[in-house]
């Protein structure tokens, strides 16, 4: 089983879902893409708790993962589980690290996820600005006004073969928020991210980002 | 002529090391009593659950060249039915491996790189059936090791040695030989309570060495009916 050759489309999804789910704050509270690239445009760091609900047909209850994650404009992110399993992941300034929790404690990951990273870096950077139109991988469309409702559609077929949607919410009473995404991969198995404690433009070390501890 | 000889005498030498290192010797099986030898019967069962079951596990792989990755497991096995469910993600739970074996047939689902490559589906699949299903082979000797261990071996198809130990504590061991003896796989269980595992090492020995460390996140009794247990027949 090696790690360092997973699927590219596998690692593009894994690490799409990052960039969306770094930004939480960054849609914005708009029913268009203008008002939200306006709200983009004043996010310089966010942190939030997240929970994560694994939803597949194998399983009667959903598996439930949590953690926190870290945002600092324009490109760095660290993405940390706390439990079942303990895990990081860190960009920087276009270094990518993974650390995870076994028996000898914190360890960093070998893998040829970097490739595939840069990519997604140049992702965020535009997602940060909040340009979801004209995006390579995804097309976006906004339903509702209040707590409106992005969902982005893949483009490229080895992405649709990976995930057919993701259904972003944004918070209807707190401007700016998103409550959570759904990455749907097909009938019966998708995955749920909601997020609380969420909060914006707080002072962030740049150490935060660059070391696991 | 002298120096031939010598020649030859250290090539003997060498090609019986390298059979050495490539060829583990079984274990010995002491035979006490015919008593001694039901119970190892009986204890070697402990392994293996006998109703159907769901595990979710997180595996850390050591891989050769000091590769390294964690991912997550689900399983569902129905030992009467023979049947087994493996669906394997990424911590963001991203779904790589998703596979059933049932009636001696695979079904791949789903098989992102490098599940996706040769008989690799097989070989997890081979893996995951070695750990939570009784062996399928002729039992052919039973009994006690030295230190105490019950130990039976059972005789696979294919010329495949299955020795299945269980230690006093219930700690328990598999291990897979070639009927030349040269070790396939090793399987350990530590923290053993009410029969499931808290941590299941498995190390292949193969073309490279690798090995997973499987960390119990939970176990849950299942019934026939569910999905992931159902066979493909009633889907």
């Amino acid at each position: 089983m090696d790690f360092t050759m997973i699927d590219s489309r596998a690692t593009k999804c894994v690490f799409l879902i990052m960039m969306i789910l770094s930004c939480p704050v960054m849609l914005g509270w708009a029913d268009n893409w203008e008002d939200i690239q306006k709200e983009s445009a004043r996010i310089k760091s966010v942190s939030a708790h997240f929970s994560q609900e694994k939803h597949m047909q194998i399983l009667t209850k959903p598996l439930v993962s949590k953690g926190r994650f870290y945002f600092q404009a324009p490109d760095s992110i660290r993405w940390e589980y706390t439990s079942p399993v303990k895990s990081v992941l860190l960009m920087h300034k276009g270094n990518i690290k993974r650390y995870t929790m076994d028996n000898k404690g914190i360890v960093e990951e070998s893998g040829g996820t970097v490739e595939a990273m840069q990519i997604v870096l140049q992702e965020i950077s535009l997602w940060s600005k909040g340009q979801f139109t004209g995006n390579k991988h995804f097309s976006a469309t906004i339903k509702g006004t209040k707590g409106p409702q992005i969902i982005l559609t893949p483009k490229e077929k080895g992405l649709s073969a990976m995930i057919s949607r993701i259904v972003i919410n944004l918070s209807a009473d707190r401007p700016g928020v998103m409550k959570s995404v759904k990455i749907v991969e097909n009938e019966g198995n998708y995955t749920l991210f909601e997020f609380i404690d969420v909060q914006i433009n707080e002072n962030i070390s740049e150490t935060f980002f660059r070391e696991v501890e | 002529m002298k120096a031939f000889m010598l020649f030859g005498h250290r090539f003997l030498i060498l090609m019986a090391t390298v059979l050495l290192i490539s060829c583990s010797s079984l274990s010995v099986i002491r035979h006490t009593d015919p008593a001694a030898a039901a119970d190892a019967i009986q204890r070697c069962r402990r392994p293996f659950l006998d109703i159907p079951y769901r595990v979710v596990h997180s595996i850390e792989a050591a891989l050769p060249g000091g590769k390294t990755g964690t991912v997550v497991g689900v399983t569902v096995f129905d030992p009467a039915a023979g049947t087994i469910h493996s669906v394997i993600m990424t911590i963001e739970g991203f779904v790589l491996f998703d596979a059933r074996h049932d009636k001696g047939e695979l079904r791949v689902d789903r098989a992102a790189a490098p599940f996706d490559g040769g008989h690799f589906a097989a070989h997890i699949m081979e893996d995951v059936r070695l750990i939570f299903l009784a062996p399928q082979g002729r039992l052919a000797d039973a009994g006690l090791l030295e230190n105490g261990s019950s130990i039976c071996r059972y005789y696979e198809n294919q010329d495949r040695i299955v020795d299945v130990v269980v230690h006093q504590d219930d700690t328990w061991e598999i291990e897979t030989y070639r009927a030349s003896h040269e070790r396939l796989r090793k399987i350990r269980a530590f923290s053993v309570h009410d029969r499931i595992p808290g941590i299941l090492e498995l190390t292949g020995f193969e073309s490279s060495n690798y090995s997973l460390r499987l960390k119990l996140i939970s176990a849950e009794p299942v019934t026939a009916q569910e999905p992931g247990v159902r066979s493909q027949d009633s889907e």
